[in-house]
Parts: C-alpha cells; sequence; structure tokens
C-alpha cells in the first residue's frame, strides 16, 4: 500500500522522535541525529522528512510552549503513533529475520 | 530599535543582550512570505532557536551564514504547499466519509421533482427555452445529416466518380456531360474502370400507356453497367439482363403502380414520345430519399440513338450536353489522381487536335461531392450547412446560457436551503450533484418536449425544402447517440456552474441570507453571457433584414422588360406549319393579347453561349455572347425598348440580329448606331445586325449582364409566351388548352406564369430566409426568457434597495432606469460585437448577387432598435412588478 512503506531516513527519524519520547521536535531530532550519524544535517531535510511521516499516520504532532529562545515561537512536537510503531517493528522483524539468515562464514573475506 | 511584527513579544522576555543576537530580518520575512501557514511559526521557531545556539557556539556572522544556508536548504514544495487533507485527527474523516452517489439518487430525484413543482415559472422557463434550442438544434442535425448522406448507400461509393468537362475559354466553365463518345473511348482504350455507365437524361417526356394515360416523366438512357456501378435493388425481374437488350425498361415500384396499378410490372409495354415503344423488363425498387437521381424510368442507353439522334449525332466530340453523363467505378488499385493526371488528359490528346485539346479537358468528380458542388449542379451549398450547423450550436448555447443565468439567480433564493443542508452534514459534493439531477431532470423533460416539437414542426419543413426528412431513431442509429451527447453537453453547460457556485456557499453566509452572489468573476460571467445571446440575436436579425432586403429588390426590381400577365407554355413539336396554327388559333381567342414564340423567356438561367465575328473583322471576337431565339414578337410584347434602328422581321430565312448594349460596348463600338446595318458572324451564321436593345436582365440578379444577341430561328422555339388578359383568366387557359391539344394530342398542356418563372431564382434564397427567420425568432425568444430571468436576479438582490430608494422620494421611472442602464450598455456591448460580424457576413453572401443593395446604416440601426425594443419590455415587465412593491414590505422583513 502506498504510504505505509517506511524509507531508510524516515526509520531513522522515527526512531529518533521515539527516543526523544516527550520532547520530540524538529531541532531535537536533528541534534540527536548529527550526533549519531556523524554527519551534518540540514534542518529542511528533517523537516520534510517528518511532515511526510505525519502524512503516513506514523506520527501525529501537537503545538508544544513558546519560549524566548524560540523568538516566542512554539514548537511542533512528534509522537509515534500505533501505525508508526507497528512500522518501526515490522522493519526491525525484516532486519532481524535477515541477519539471522546470515551464515558466519557470509563475511569471510 | 526595531519593531518588527514577529518581536513584541520576545522583545518582553528575552535579556537585552540577545537584542543583538537576531537572525537577518529580511530572512525571516522571505520566510513569512513563502511558507505556507500551518508550517510559518515551526520553522521560524526552529531557525531562532539553532540561530541562538550557534552564535553562542560560533559567532554571529556564521550562525548568521548558516541560517541563510538552513533557510535555502528548506526551500522545496512542501514549504508553501497547503495543509494536506490527512493531517486532520481521525474522527473528522470518519464522519466526512463520501457518501454512496447511487444510493443518494432516488432522494435526489424526489427532492428535484419537489423543488421544480414549487417554482414553477423557473422550471417552465427553463423547459420552454432549453427545448426551443434543443429542438431547433435537432432539426438543424437531421437536415444537415440527410445532406451528407447523400450517395452513402452505393457499394464501393469511395471509388465512384462522375467525369465532368473543363472547357478552358477565355474562362473556365464546367459541365457535369461530356462528349458522347466520351464513355466508350474511357471503355475501350484505357485500363483504369472497372465499369463506366453512361447515362443521359431528358427531363419532362410524355410517358403513356395508352392515349388516355399519359404524364410528363423525367426518364433516363443509361448502360447497363450503370445498375453495377449504383445500388439500386430490383424487387423483379432478373437482375443479369436488365438494360441489355434494346427497347427495355427499368421502372421502380412507385411508377409501375401508377401506370399499372401493380407492382409486378414486368413484361408490360409503354410508350415514350411517341416515338419509343419499351418493354418493362425489371421493376426496382422506390428510390430513396437520399439520392440526387430522379428518373424513375431508365431506357437502354443504345435506344437514344432512336429516341433523341441529336444527342448522339455522328459521335460528335465537339459538344458537351450537361444532361450526358458518364460514371465510373475505378479498379482497385487506380487512384483519382493519377486518372486525371494521366487517363482523362490522354483522352483530351487523342481526340482532339492540339488546339482543341488544350480547350476541353476531363476531371473526375468524387461521387460524395456531386451533391454539393454547386458548380457542377449540386443541389446544396456546404456552406448554407455549415451556417445552419453554428446557428444550432448558438440556439443550443443561448438555452445553457439562460438555464446558468436563472439558477444563479435562483441561488440566492435558495441560500436558506442550502444553509440548512449544510448545517444538517451536506457535502459540496453531494449539494452539487444534487443540483445536477435536478438540471438533468429539466434537460430530460426539455429533450422529450423538443423531440415531440421536432416532430410537428417536420412536415413544414420538408414542404419548405422539398425533402422527405424523417426523424426515426429505429432507423438512424446517429439519432440517439447525438440525442444523448447533446442531453450531457447540455447538462453539463447548464449545470456546473451554478452546481459550483450553489455548493461552494459558505453555510454561515448562506443561512443568514446575506448571500451576494457578487463574486467579481461570477458577476461578469452572467453579464458577458448575457452580452453574448444579445449578439447572436442581433447578428440573426441583420442577417434576416439583409436577405429579405435583397429578395425584395430582386423580386422587384425593374428586370428591363415586362413580366407581369405573361403565361409560357410549351411547344413540343416545332414544325413551322404547327408553330403557325398554334400562333393564329390563339390569337384568336378574346383574352389574349399576343403571341410570341422563342426558345427561352427573357429571364432564364438556361441560355446558350457562342461567338460571334463582327463586320470584316479577321478574328472571332474574344468575348463569347449569349444567344436568344425568338420571333418579332418578342420584342414588343414583353416591352424591351429599342434604342437604335428596328426590330427583326417575321422571315426565317433573312438572317437578322439584335444586340444589347452590353455587346455594344463589348464590340468596343462607340454609339448603338455604328453596329446598325454592319454584318457578323454568330454561331456559325452570317447576318446583318439591324437593332440594338436596351440591356435587360437575362439571367437573375446574381448576374451581371452579358452581351446577348436575338435573332428569328424557327427551328429550336420550344416555347411559346402569351401576353393575356388577367379579368377572365381561367377562361381564357381553358380556351388556350382546348386549341393546344388539338394540334398537340399526344402531349401535355402545361402552363406557367413568366413572374413565377422569375421568383424561381430565388427559391433557395426563399428557403433560407424562412429558416433564418424562425431562427431568429427563436433565439430572440429566448433570449428574452434569459433577460427575464436576470432581472427577476437583480430585482431579488435589489429588493430593500429599491425599498429605500421609494422611501427617500424615487418614482417608478427612476427604479426602471436603475434596471434598465444596465441592460442599456450590455446591448451596446453586444451591438458592437455583432455589427462588424454581421457586416462582414453579409457582405460575403450579398457578393454573390451582380446587382445588390447597399446594406446601410438603417439595417444596423433597425437591429439595434429592435432588440432594444424587445429588451426594454421584457425588462419593465418584471421590474415594474419589482418596483411597485410597497417599500414596507421589503424594507420590514429583516
Amino acid at each position: 500500500m502506498k504510504g505505509t512503506q517506511l524509507g531508510e531516513f524516515e526509520e531513522v527519524v522515527l526512531l529518533s522522535i521515539a527516543m526523544l519520547y516527550d520532547d520530540a521536535y524538529s531541532v531535537a531530532v536533528l541534534e540527536a541525529l548529527n550526533g549519531s550519524l556523524g554527519r551534518p544535517l540540514s534542518l529542511g531535510v528533517v523537516h520534510r522528512t517528518m511532515q511526510r511521516l505525519e502524512e503516513k499516520k506514523f506520527v501525529i504532532s501537537r503545538f508544544g510552549e513558546a519560549s524566548a529562545e524560540r523568538g516566542g515561537r512554539r514548537k511542533r512536537l512528534f509522537t509515534v503513533t500505533v501505525a508508526g510503531e507497528h512500522a518501526l517493528r515490522e522493519a526491525r522483524r525484516v532486519r532481524d529475520a535477515l541477519w539471522n539468515g546470515i551464515s558466519e562464514t557470509a563475511f569471510g573475506h | 530599535m526595531r519593531f518588527g511584527m514577529g518581536f513584541q513579544k520576545p522583545h518582553l522576555v528575552i535579556d537585552m543582550n540577545s537584542k543583538n543576537n537576531l537572525p537577518p530580518r529580511w530572512a525571516e520575512r522571505l520566510i513569512e512570505m513563502i511558507a505556507a501557514s500551518h508550517l510559518r511559526e515551526e520553522i521560524l521557531g526552529d531557525l531562532h532557536e539553532m540561530f541562538q545556539k550557534r552564535s553562542a557556539r560560533i559567532g554571529r556572522i556564521a550562525a548568521q551564514w548558516l541560517y541563510v544556508l538552513d533557510l535555502t536548504l528548506l526551500i522545496h514544495p512542501r514549504l508553501w504547499r497547503k495543509e494536506t487533507e490527512t493531517v486532520r485527527p481521525q474522527y473528522v474523516t470518519n464522519i466526512l466519509s463520501k457518501p454512496n452517489q447511487i444510493a443518494m439518487l432516488r432522494n435526489y430525484i424526489k427532492v428535484a421533482f419537489r423543488k421544480l413543482s414549487r417554482q414553477k415559472s423557473y422550471a417552465l422557463i427553463n423547459t420552454v427555452s432549453l427545448s426551443l434550442g434543443i429542438a431547433c438544434a435537432l432539426l438543424i442535425f437531421t437536415l444537415v445529416r440527410y445532406h451528407l448522406s447523400f450517395e452513402d448507400f452505393h457499394a464501393d461509393k469511395d471509388r465512384i466518380y462522375r467525369v465532368y468537362s473543363e472547357l478552358h475559354g477565355e474562362k473556365i466553365t464546367y459541365s457535369t456531360g461530356v462528349p458522347n463518345p466520351f464513355g466508350q473511348a474511357l471503355r475501350t482504350e484505357h485500363n483504369v474502370a472497372q465499369k463506366v455507365g453512361r447515362i443521359a437524361f431528358l427531363p419532362s417526356r410524355v410517358v403513356s400507356v395508352n392515349p388516355q394515360k399519359k404524364f410528363k416523366e423525367d426518364i433516363a438512357f443509361a448502360d447497363a453497367d450503370f445498375f453495377d456501378i449504383f445500388n439500386f435493388p430490383l424487387i423483379h425481374g432478373e437482375s443479369g439482363d436488365v438494360l441489355r437488350d434494346p427497347n427495355t425498361a427499368l421502372i421502380t415500384e412507385q411508377m409501375a403502380r401508377k401506370y399499372f396499378d401493380t407492382a409486378e410490372a414486368v413484361g408490360k409495354l409503354l410508350w415514350i414520345d411517341d416515338s419509343l415503344m419499351v418493354r418493362v423488363t425489371g421493376v426496382l425498387r422506390n428510390l430513396p430519399p437520399n439520392t440526387d437521381f430522379r428518373s424513375q424510368i431508365f431506357v437502354p442507353f443504345d435506344n437514344l440513338q432512336d429516341h433523341s439522334p441529336w444527342m448522339v449525332e455522328k459521335d460528335w466530340w465537339m459538344s458537351v450536353n450537361k444532361e450526358m453523363q458518364c460514371f465510373v467505378r475505378l479498379k482497385p488499385g487506380a487512384t483519382a489522381a493519377s486518372v486525371n493526371t494521366k487517363t482523362l488528359p490522354a483522352i483530351s490528346d487523342t481526340h482532339y487536335d492540339k488546339e482543341m485539346a488544350k480547350y476541353f479537358r476531363f476531371k473526375l468528380q468524387p461521387l460524395s461531392d456531386v451533391h454539393f458542388n454547386t458548380a457542377l449542379r449540386g443541389k446544396t451549398d456546404k456552406r448554407n450547412l455549415r451556417t445552419f450547423a453554428w446557428i444550432g450550436f448558438f440556439l443550443v448555447l443561448t438555452a445553457c446560457v439562460n438555464f446558468v443565468n436563472l439558477a444563479t439567480a435562483q441561488a440566492v433564493a435558495r441560500s436558506r436551503e442550502i444553509g440548512v443542508r449544510k448545517a444538517l452534514g451536506s457535502q459540496q459534493g453531494s449539494l452539487f450533484w444534487q443540483f445536477m439531477t435536478e438540471t438533468s431532470v429539466i434537460a430530460l423533460v426539455a429533450l422529450i418536449v423538443a423531440v415531440a416539437l421536432s416532430y410537428l414542426a417536420l412536415p413544414y419543413l420538408n414542404r419548405l425544402f422539398e425533402i422527405q426528412l424523417s426523424i426515426n431513431p429505429l432507423l438512424d442509429k446517429s439519432l440517439p447517440a447525438f440525442l444523448g451527447v447533446l442531453l450531457i453537453v447540455v447538462i453539463f453547460c447548464s449545470g456546473v456552474y451554478p452546481g459550483l457556485i450553489l455548493a461552494r456557499l459558505q453555510p454561515v453566509v448562506a443561512l443568514k441570507g446575506k448571500l451576494t452572489v457578487q463574486t467579481p468573476g461570477g458577476f461578469s460571467l452572467r453579464k458577458g453571457l448575457v452580452v453574448a445571446q444579445f449578439a447572436i440575436s442581433q447578428l440573426l436579425i441583420i442577417g434576416t433584414l439583409v436577405i429579405t432586403n435583397q429578395l425584395r429588390y430582386s423580386q422587384q426590381a425593374d428586370m428591363g422588360f415586362q413580366k407581369e400577365a405573361v403565361v409560357i407554355v410549351p411547344v413540343p413539336d416545332n414544325q413551322r406549319t404547327k408553330i403557325n396554327t398554334l400562333g393564329s388559333e390563339l390569337s384568336s381567342l378574346s383574352g389574349i393579347e399576343k403571341v410570341t414564340f422563342f426558345d427561352t423567356p427573357p429571364a432564364s438561367d438556361a441560355i446558350g453561349s457562342t461567338n460571334i465575328q463582327f463586320d470584316t473583322r479577321p478574328e472571332p471576337e474574344k468575348f463569347s455572347i449569349s444567344i436568344k431565339a425568338a420571333d418579332d414578337q418578342y420584342v414588343p410584347m414583353f416591352k424591351i425598348p429599342l434604342i437604335a434602328g428596328r426590330n427583326l422581321l417575321p422571315s426565317d430565312t433573312i438572317r437578322e440580329y439584335l444586340l444589347n448594349e452590353t455587346a455594344v460596348k463589348a464590340l468596343g463600338l462607340k454609339t448603338p448606331d455604328n453596329a446598325l446595318g454592319k454584318p457578323a458572324t454568330i454561331n456559325g451564321r452570317r447576318g446583318t445586325i439591324v437593332g440594338v436593345v436596351k440591356d435587360f436582365h437575362f439571367r437573375s440578379l446574381r448576374m451581371a449582364i452579358e452581351p446577348l444577341c436575338l435573332t428569328t430561328h424557327s427551328g429550336v422555339y420550344s416555347s411559346c409566351g402569351i401576353k393575356i388578359n388577367l379579368s377572365n383568366m381561367a377562361a381564357t387557359i381553358g380556351a388556350m388548352q382546348a386549341k393546344w391539344s388539338k394540334i398537340y394530342p399526344s402531349s401535355i398542356f402545361t402552363y406557367r406564369f413568366l413572374d413565377e418563372d422569375i421568383e424561381r431564382f430565388y427559391k433557395l434564397d426563399n428557403m433560407l430566409l424562412r429558416l433564418i427567420q424562425a431562427f431568429a425568432a427563436v433565439a430572440i425568444f429566448v433570449g428574452c426568457l434569459g433577460l427575464y430571468g436576470l432581472v427577476s436576479f437583480m430585482a431579488q438582490q435589489k429588493t430593500k434597495e429599491i425599498g429605500v430608494r421609494k422611501v427617500l422620494g424615487a418614482n417608478v421611472s427612476d427604479i426602471l432606469w436603475l434596471f434598465g442602464k444596465e441592460f442599456v450598455q450590455l446591448l451596446a456591448i453586444a451591438f458592437l460585437l455583432a455589427a462588424p460580424l454581421a457586416w462582414w457576413a453579409m457582405e460575403h453572401w450579398l457578393s454573390d448577387f451582380a446587382y445588390h443593395i447597399n446594406p446601410g446604416a438603417g439595417v444596423f440601426v433597425l437591429a439595434i432598435a429592435a432588440t432594444l425594443l424587445v429588451a426594454f419590455f421584457t425588462v419593465a415587465f418584471r421590474s415594474i412588478k419589482a418596483s411597485m412593491i410597497n417599500p414596507i414590505k421589503t424594507l420590514r422583513s429583516e
């Protein structure tokens, strides 16, 4: 079904949102990813991915509070939905199944 | 200090230090401009936050650069794309799930009928205008299809051609005929034709079973191959041997019943013109209405030798008779282009000397062109059909425009209903389809009424055009298809716009009843529609006026001779003695003033032309001269003025010529007197010019007057003109018939009046005029209905305004002007559009006439005045009602 596929980058973003749990908003996600992926990402990429995730109904969003640091603007906070959780678990299951199928000698160069 | 809108709040909370520590203002402005509204706040916030963190870490300048970099990387369609539906929380989409349109249909139809029965005048106006429009379109469609269907029932019709002649003289003239040996030459000398069918048409011959039972018929002398080319099936007789033997005949079932009272006429005998007796060997099924072959009696081509030897005299290549025609069906491989460029020129080259081969050229005319090519005696002009198709289109369009106008006007009255429906959860889609159902009901009823109307109008149309149209959906499969498509087009053209307007009403505004459909686009569209309607009406009115004027001019113009009270009687046999007896017998009758014999009446389209060699000039003149044979009574009887010399002498042996003024001018002579007494050779006969007559119109006014000569030649007299006293006409004609029948016992007496003859020149134009008049009437009527609708709409919108104005002292006429001024404007705009178009179209039509009126300003003034008047009455009718209302009533209800 179109729209329910989880791309690789989408998966990483979704995992970060889950990890950040109650404070998952774009800048936080961006920082978390910058830290874990070790390569610089632009805000735009993260933004668009999060919008896409919301359209796929893997996350829902609400507005948080305004803060001085943000020039008085509110953050948009994201929460992973049940569908999002399912998608993550499914992706993981597929991966694990594949890993389990790999014999020890497969990487024996 | 900078006071940006977005900064007012933060200024209060952040420390003074960060005041210098702000992201570039222009970049923020840019985001505010391009970002979608639901994204703007979080993006600005995110960027701001990152800027703050960065400037603390790496400094303000670098942070500003990175801010701009992030901004550029944000640019993507998602940044300005509107919020998608799916962002809505789950529960909303559940409520707004799509209703099942099919299941709703019953409800839609029920509501539609309720609505229509509540608003009877609205339903009636729409139905009437739509059904008029559709009826006209249906009739026009039937008419156009009928003409396009001519000769479409023959097998391999794409390979059937008629050979026609192009005579390259000073100008090229065309003839539908070919020299009589042509068919045989094409058949035997060239290998391109599968079948060659020669056919000679002879109109008005007397056909009889016995001396009592005789009628005038058009007969045709045809090759047997003709019936292999064309699909005219036999119902009695052997198909193998028809027209193979001499003195046989094929007749149609209709003829069989007429002469023998039975369809089984095989073996019976018929006389043709006393000179030919034939035995019927086959009976053809009645000719379909959509063929131009109208002869119902066919005789073998070889019998022409016995019946009319002059037509086939000595294998004559040098003359072309338009009735001597030749049809071919080409072999499957042969193309018309190669036949036209190789075979036919080869025939010219073999049978003529070098000079003449240039003069006689032959060409193929596709069968489908025969009905439409007016240069080759086609009966219908495709241009007329195209005009009708456009008129039909415009009429349907005006009807749809009406619908749109009325329906949008109705939207105001319905706004409360729509509001309630929306408040109860109707969606745009279902409201739209509900309205479309209503439209469909009206359109369907209109269609049924239209079909009934067309059935009623069809006999009139058939009589007018002398054709046999029928509306039979069982026979003509394209008719239901056309009606179906028309219905769908009408429903969509008229339903979609008001449907969308209705469906998009905001429920709150709608419920308050404060609706004004004054969205700028919407209202000007409606005005545009009214302008288009007015323009169409004016175009048709101007067309009607110009055609009427021109036809009146043509029929009443001074032709240059007297055409009243002249009866023309045919002379079947022009032996001198018989003519003389007839002349003297007729002259002795009391009611008859004068008698003259001639080949063609003064005005006639059938006139031959020839060349002239004048005086001692060595070469024949470059122009050709038309020739009329007539006795000495012709000029005095038709009161053709002589301007020089004298009239012809009665003698038939001394050759004398009368020329017209144009001929004298064409000869290059200064005065008519210069021509008198000079010898001239006309049509190979040498004679003397004895007089010059004033120019008269010897053909219809479409053609300019050309050189003409009159001479006595009793051998070709075919008609007798009789000037009679109109006071006792019936008795005189009875007496004439008795005398005539005594001299020509085996022929049938017929007579016609000269002025009727002249009117017949303009028969097609008169038909055209009637039809355009009818269409103009329909267009104006439908336009008025639409106008009425629009005024109703305005009246409804301006109810309160009128109330206030009346309270402030306006009287009825002021309020009428309130309505009127807008329509006067629209009318003027329409006139500016219609006038040049009409002028162009009419110039085009008039250019067909060598002598025509000049459509002056009067016609245009009349057209705008007529539409103004009609519009005024329509507007006044509704707006007087609106302006008479007591203002208390309109102002009290709020």
